[in-house]
Order: structure tokens, then C-alpha cells, then sequence
């Protein structure tokens, strides 16, 4: 499942795929793909993502 | 051990100590990298097993056309075969997932030592075809390792360029 959330979080910050992927330590394709949901990322990859949004771990990876 | 087989023992020995020296030297030049992601480290694992298991296959199969067919190469050009065989498809597999470059190696140096490995690989294998010979009775010698990792990085030269070039343009752009 896509995950949309994190694609808007990123887009909010006017932060592309590289930049957001340099500044967690991943290439630009894993944020890709943990963006179209062909991947899941480890908690560890979860909360620096989060870190750098400036969100939680329920707001970009919670599913209901 | 007579002289000639001296000779090929002390050519190999040296061949491979100067290639590691090289890989060595690149790796402190920092042009080659092992810092992958985890996105990365779990495709490679993937792709590190189909590439063994391509590699017992390739073994078994060598084992069979021997028995079969008989002789068709010497043992050093027949593991080298199925080596570079097993070596293709971790490459390719790894290629396809986007994990066969580690996050700080740049990918057109790393293509270029590729095509500069090729050309030499394959510019010696056309040499030895000329002189004195790929084959001896018959046989595939073991000249013939150098034109088979020639191919085999040409293959993944290839390989890499092509998926590069049909990737989609707008994932970049995101």
C-alpha cells in the first residue's frame, strides 16, 4: 500500500526523495519505495524518517 | 612439476595477488564501497542466493556435460564459467532491485572500470584466439578465463546501462 502520508509530510517540507534519503542515511530508491509501499522500512529506518519530517511514528506509518 | 606448470602456477599466483592489490587500492581511493542500506542489504541477500544456487547448479551441470559429452574444457575454464555465471545473476538480480551500488560509490566510475575490465579482458581473449590458441585439442583452455569475465562484465555493464536507461524518468523527479 502506498503510503501517501509520508510522500505529502516530504512535499510540505518542499524535501525531494534525495534529500530526504541523504539525510537518513538510505539511497533515493528505498525512500521510493517505501513511498509506492514495495517496501517496509525497520523501525529504526521509521523513526529517522520521522525525525526528519517532524512527525510520528502513527502519523506516517500507523495504518487504521 | 615441470617448468610450464611452474610457470602457470607463479602467472596466477601473481595475477591474483596484483588484482587484490588493485581492489584494495580502490577501496582506499574510497572507489570501492560496501555501505549499503537496509532496503539494499536485503536484496542483495536475495539475489546473494540465487547466485549460489546458480552456482551448485552450473556446478552440477558441468559435472554432467563432462560425463556426457566428455572432455570440452579444462577444469579452470569450466569453473570459470560457472562462476561467472553465478556472478551474472547476483549482479543482475542485484542491478534489478537497485542494490548493486553501494550509496557512495558513483555509478559512471564504477561503469567505466567495468568497460576498461572488459576491453581488457575481451582484447586478451582475442589475442590468445589469435595466439596460440583458445582451444588445445579440442579443449577450452584455461586462456579461456579471461574472454569468459570479459563477457561476464560486459554482461553486467550491459545490463546496468539498459535498466539505467528504461528506468522511469519521473520517479527522479519526485
Amino acid at each position: 500500500m502506498k503510503n501517501l502520508r509520508m510522500k505529502a509530510a516530504r512535499a510540505a517540507l518542499d524535501l525531494s526523495q534525495q534529500q530526504l534519503a541523504d539525510a537518513v542515511g538510505v539511497s533515493r530508491q528505498t525512500i521510493n519505495a517505501i513511498e509506492k509501499g514495495d517496501y517496509n522500512p525497520t523501525i529504526k529506518l521509521c523513526t529517522a524518517i520521522c525525525r526528519r519530517l517532524g512527525k510520528t511514528l502513527d502519523e506516517l506509518f500507523w495504518e487504521e | 612439476m615441470d617448468q610450464y606448470h611452474t610457470g602457470i602456477l607463479v602467472g596466477l599466483t601473481a595475477g591474483i595477488l596484483a588484482g587484490l592489490a588493485f581492489v584494495v587500492f580502490l577501496f582506499k581511493k574510497k572507489i570501492l564501497d560496501t555501505h549499503f542500506d537496509e532496503r539494499q542489504e536485503q536484496a542483495r541477500g536475495k539475489a546473494f542466493q540465487y547466485g549460489f544456487f546458480t552456482l551448485l547448479i552450473a556446478a552440477f551441470a558441468y559435472g554432467i556435460s563432462d560425463l556426457l559429452l566428455g572432455r570440452w574444457c579444462d577444469t579452470l575454464a569450466g569453473v570459470s564459467l560457472c562462476i561467472a555465471l553465478a556472478i551474472c545473476v547476483f549482479a543482475i538480480t542485484c542491478i534489478l532491485k537497485d542494490a548493486y551500488l553501494s550509496l557512495r560509490e558513483k555509478p559512471r566510475t564504477i561503469m567505466t572500470f567495468f568497460a576498461l575490465l572488459s576491453a581488457v579482458n575481451l582484447g586478451l581473449g582475442v589475442m590468445y584466439h589469435i595466439s596460440p590458441g583458445l582451444t588445445e585439442n579440442g579443449l577450452l583452455t584455461y586462456r579461456a578465463v579471461n574472454p569468459i569475465m570479459g563477457t561476464a562484465t560486459l554482461v553486467i555493464l550491459l545490463v546496468y546501462i539498459v535498466n539505467y536507461l528504461l528506468r522511469p524518468r519521473d520517479e527522479e523527479a519526485e
